[in-house]
C-alpha cells in the first residue's frame, strides 16, 4: 500500500515537472502573469488611493470584498470550531 | 535575489518537511514545522514579499503551532509512523 | 542545458515540497501526520504563487520609493512598472496564508471530537472500530 502511493507521487511530481518546460523562467520580467494587471495597479496606486503601499492598497481598496469574503472564511471557521468543541449537557442526562 | 543564500534556504525547507513527516513523535513533529514555517518565511522575505512574511511569521507559524499544540495535548502524542 | 536549470530550478524544489506533502497526506496512517502533510501542501502551493511575482534585475518591494511626488502633474506621473514587484500575488497569498490557518483549525477540532469517540488517532483502528 504504501509502496503504491509512492509510485502514484512520484507519477505525479515527473507530471508537473513536465508541465514547467513551457512556463516563463523564474522571475521573468515579461512573463504573463506581470503583464495583464498589475501595471494598472503599480502605475496608478498613487493617484487613485493616495497610499504608498501598493499591497494594501490593492487588498483594502481595489479588493476589498475580497477581504470581506477572507473575513466570512474566518467567522465560519470560529464558529465551527466552538460548535464541534463544547462540552454537551444533555450527555450525563442520558 | 543571492543565489547561494536562495539554494540554502531551499535545502533547510525540504530537511525540515522530510523530518517533520518521518519523525515518530507528534510534538517532535509539530515543532519542526514551526521551524519550517520560519525558513519558509525567510525565504518569502528575501524574495521581496514583506507583508506575506510578516502573516506568515505570526498567523501560521505562531497559532497555528499553538493549535496543534494544544490539540496534541488534549488527545496523544504517540505514533506508529 | 545548463541555463535551462538554473532558470527552472526553483520550481522542482516547490514541486519536490508539494509531493513530500501529498505522499505524507496519502500514505501516513496518523491523522495529525496527515494535517502536517495539508499543511506542507498549501505553503508549497503559496510559495509557487509568490514566486511569480518576482522580477529580476533591480525591482524592489511594491512600496513607492517617492510617496506624494508623483500625481500632481499628468506629464510626471510616470512610475516604472519594472521597477517594482507585482503587488497582485502577495495579495491573493496574504487571504490564502489566513484561509490555511482557519481549515488547520477546523480539522484539529474534527481530531479532536474523534479521539473523544474512538480513543485513537490511526486511521486503520478507527475504520475497524466503525464496522
Amino acid at each position: 500500500m504504501r509502496f503504491i502511493s509512492f509510485i502514484v507521487t512520484v507519477l505525479t511530481g515527473a507530471l508537473l515537472i513536465y508541465g514547467t518546460v513551457d512556463m516563463p523562467n523564474w522571475g521573468d520580467p515579461n512573463s504573463p502573469a506581470s503583464k495583464h494587471v498589475s501595471p494598472r495597479y503599480i502605475t496608478k496606486t498613487e493617484i487613485e488611493t493616495a497610499t504608498p503601499n501598493m499591497v494594501t492598497s490593492v487588498l483594502a481598496d481595489y479588493r476589498g470584498y475580497d477581504t470581506l469574503g477572507e473575513t466570512t472564511v474566518i467567522f465560519t471557521a470560529g464558529m465551527s470550531c466552538i460548535l464541534l468543541l463544547r462540552r454537551r449537557k444533555k450527555k450525563k442526562a442520558r | 535575489m543571492i543565489l547561494p543564500f536562495d539554494l540554502i534556504i531551499q535545502i533547510f525547507v525540504v530537511i525540515c518537511a522530510v523530518a517533520a513527516i518521518t519523525v515518530k513523535d507528534l510534538l517532535s513533529a509539530v515543532m519542526i514545522l514551526g521551524a519550517y514555517s520560519f525558513f519558509m518565511c525567510l525565504m518569502w522575505a528575501q524574495m521581496g514579499a514583506v507583508d506575506v512574511a510578516f502573516t506568515e511569521a505570526s498567523v501560521s507559524a505562531g497559532i497555528g503551532t499553538i493549535l496543534c499544540i494544544a490539540a496534541i495535548m488534549k488527545t496523544t502524542r504517540r505514533t506508529k509512523d | 542545458m545548463l541555463e535551462f536549470i538554473v532558470s527552472k530550478y526553483n520550481f522542482w524544489i516547490y514541486i519536490i515540497l508539494m509531493m513530500i506533502g501529498f505522499y505524507a497526506m496519502i500514505a501516513k496512517r496518523n491523522l495529525v501526520k496527515k494535517i502536517i502533510g495539508m499543511n506542507i501542501f498549501q505553503t508549497a502551493i503559496i510559495l509557487f504563487f509568490i514566486s511569480t511575482a518576482y522580477k529580476t534585475g533591480g525591482a524592489t518591494l511594491p512600496i513607492l520609493l517617492d510617496p506624494h511626488g508623483h500625481g500632481h502633474g499628468a506629464a510626471e506621473s510616470a512610475v516604472a512598472v519594472s521597477q517594482y514587484i507585482n503587488p497582485l500575488p502577495h495579495v491573493l497569498m496574504l487571504t490564502a496564508i489566513v484561509v490555511m490557518v482557519a481549515t488547520l483549525g477546523v480539522a484539529l477540532a474534527i481530531v479532536i471530537m474523534i479521539y473523544r469517540k474512538y480513543g485513537t488517532l490511526n486511521e486503520d483502528e478507527i475504520i475497524k472500530a466503525m464496522k
